[in-house]
């Protein structure tokens, strides 16, 4: 009974993005059958594409998690894309001027990543327990002023010698992270997101700090008349939602791209927060949601370019699965209290 | 000199005009009890649409009728989720950004044969600026529907009150599923600007955050149609300041200047604490 109704909403989830996507390769004028083949065909038909099935879960891994940190702690931090975009930024500025070992200058890249990424969510935290800012605008203002800061500095005094577009210079070989899974662009950076995921299983299952975490987001007067520093608990909970996802830009950057371009997200960090609620905000659960919305990033573009469906239609598909997945629950909410 | 300070006047009010229609969904909606975080997906799909419709039948005014009611349309969807399924209001909007978006960018290709951008289309020329009067108009309606009428005595009571409202036999869910479509309707109005008005196309990404922007308005306002107008005013001032000071301020990029708005709204968030306070039960699902 209880297994059957955890596996209801997976499953049902499958079955609607099956129709969905039929549905939306039908318009396009594709038989289902070939854009699925084309999709998986693209996702996993081969060791290239299955890396860049796995770059892609690992991207969208890291905003993901740190999404999940700052809705446990019930604050909507909306403002993964600018966090991982100056989290790629600064490890890509500080890393074409680096004169370190390279396993130190590794280290001390994502270490950038987090305290660029970790910045730009403390400044939306300390405008929230400061001044009592509403979080979800502050984070989406933030999104747009990194944009306009990176492109305005990459355009500017951070611009590549020989840069084509908005890039900086190459990163010394030295820095770039190993390939995992070799005859594919796959970097160390996916264990580097799971490694993240283990340590948030056990923040939030075993420690104060994801007790009081989920004390704040829960219920917040409570907490507050239990002594807990409701104020502190948000600026510390965004930042680290913000380091989280800018150690995702700088392995981007270390990992895949070695510089940064001001086009190295293609949405990240919207689609990270799907992939938090898929993953019902539980680290394990995230890691496997990542993995299906790769095969749909990866995929998606393969089935553009050979079945001509335009992958845009993956992003309406992930919106719905927003939308029922969260309408699901109210539903399964009311079965139980019907049920008593 | 009279002439720059002419120009930045209008351009000024061209620019907030989006913002406003965006800006007073926002209110009417957030008044009813419903955070509308949709209202960035429902310009897209309005200016979308417009630009669709109008390209089909070579009317621009069809046109922009389509761009409000796929507004409309959109501020349904989330009214129904926020409403009948008490979906979180927030993850909701989220949902309709991406499908609006995506689903934009995704006819674009379908019907354009080409990513990024549409072709030109026959747009609404001088007659836009009619828009613009029509939005200040707009706000002093609304601010008189929402203070003056019965109507509007429910809008608010269901914001602050929904059990009260019940209990007086009016069902607040209703109320708010109407709020939210006007809402879309109105962001759909605010899109169909951007693309029929302001230009004569539809581009991936040509809304840029105005939604949100508009609901920092929202707060900077205070939930006020008449104070979120104004806020709208003042954003549309640092939108149009970057095109009268680029050119004139060398140490300053360009790409900076893009910015400014969205300062220019974090500012006015953190500028405002202690000093607003919103309906009391907005966001919170009945």
């Amino acid at each position: 009974m209880k297994l059957r109704r955890t596996l209801a909403g997976p499953l049902g989830a499958i079955i609607l993005l099956v129709v969905l996507m039929s549905l939306a390769m039908i318009v396009a004028g594709t038989s289902p059958l070939d854009g699925f083949a084309a999709l998986f065909q693209g996702a996993l038909g081969g060791t290239s594409q299955i890396g860049e099935t796995l770059v892609a879960t690992s991207a969208l891994l890291f905003p993901a998690l740190g999404i999940a940190l700052a809705f446990r702690g019930g604050l909507f931090n909306i403002g993964a894309e600018g966090q991982l975009l100056i989290g790629a930024l600064f490890a890509g500025a500080v890393g074409a001027q680096l004169h370190l070992p390279g396993w130190l200058g590794m280290i001390v890249l994502l270490a950038l990543g987090a305290l660029g990424g970790g910045l730009w969510g403390a400044i939306a935290g300390w405008m929230k327990a400061r001044f009592n800012a509403n979080e979800i605008i502050a984070t989406l203002m933030l999104n747009f002023v990194a944009a306009y800061l990176s492109l305005a500095l990459v355009n500017g005094p951070l611009r590549g010698p020989l840069a084509t577009g908005a890039e900086t210079a190459w990163l010394d070989q030295r820095y770039w992270l190993p390939t995992l899974l070799p005859g594919s662009r796959l970097s160390i950076g996916i264990l580097v997101a799971l490694a993240f995921a283990l340590v948030l299983y056990w923040v939030f299952t075993r420690t104060v700090f994801g007790y009081k975490l989920r004390a704040a987001g829960d219920a917040p007067e409570a907490a507050r008349r239990a002594g807990i520093d409701i104020g502190r608990i948000t600026w510390i909970s965004l930042a680290l939602s913000g380091a989280i996802a800018g150690v995702g830009g700088a392995t981007i950057v270390t990992g895949e791209l070695h510089r940064f371009n001001t086009q190295l997200s293609p949405g990240y960090g919207f689609i990270g927060i799907a992939v938090a609620l898929v993953g019902d905000l539980q680290p394990l659960w995230i890691c496997l949601a990542a993995f299906g919305f790769g095969i749909l990033e990866a995929g998606g573009l393969a089935m553009q370019a050979s079945a001509q469906v335009p992958k845009d239609a993956i992003h309406v598909i992930e919106g719905l699965i927003i939308l029922v997945l969260a309408a699901r629950r109210y539903v399964a909410a009311r079965t139980e209290t019907a049920a008593v | 000199m009279i002439e720059l300070v002419l120009s930045l006047a209008l351009l000024t009010l061209i620019k907030a005009t989006p913002l406003i229609y965006a800006a007073l969904g926002g209110v009417i909606s957030e008044r009813s009890g419903v955070i509308n975080i949709g209202l960035e997906g429902m310009m897209a799909i309005g200016a979308f649409t417009a630009v669709i419709i109008s390209y089909a039948t070579r009317q621009p005014m069809l046109g922009l009728l389509a761009g409000v009611a796929a507004g409309a349309l959109a501020g349904y969807v989330l009214g129904v989720a926020a409403t009948r399924f008490k979906v979180d209001q927030i993850v909701a909007g989220t949902g309709i950004n991406l499908i609006c978006a995506g689903g934009a960018a995704y006819g674009l290709v379908l019907i354009f044969n080409q990513p990024g951008a549409s072709a030109q289309v026959p747009a609404l020329g001088h007659h836009y600026l009619v828009l613009v009067v029509l939005a200040f108009i707009a706000a002093l309606a609304l601010h008189w529907l929402l203070a003056r009428t019965p109507w509007g005595l429910r809008v608010r009571a269901c914001g602050e009150n929904p059990a009260a409202l019940a209990s007086a036999g009016i069902d607040p869910l209703a109320m708010r599923l109407t709020a939210v479509t006007i809402s879309g309707a109105l962001a759909g109005l605010g899109g169909a600007f951007l693309s029929l008005g302001e230009l004569n196309l539809y581009s991936d990404g040509m809304t840029a955050g105005r939604g949100f922007i508009a609901l920092a308005a929202v707060i900077f306002g205070r939930w006020n149609p008449i104070g979120a107008t104004l806020a709208c005013v003042v954003f549309g001032l640092f939108e149009a300041l970057q095109y009268v000071l680029q050119g004139r301020i060398s140490w300053l990029p360009a790409d900076a200047m893009q910015a400014l708005p969205y300062i220019a709204a974090l500012v006015a968030l953190a500028g405002i604490t202690g000093k607003v306070r919103a309906p009391a039960s907005d966001g919170v699902p009945y």
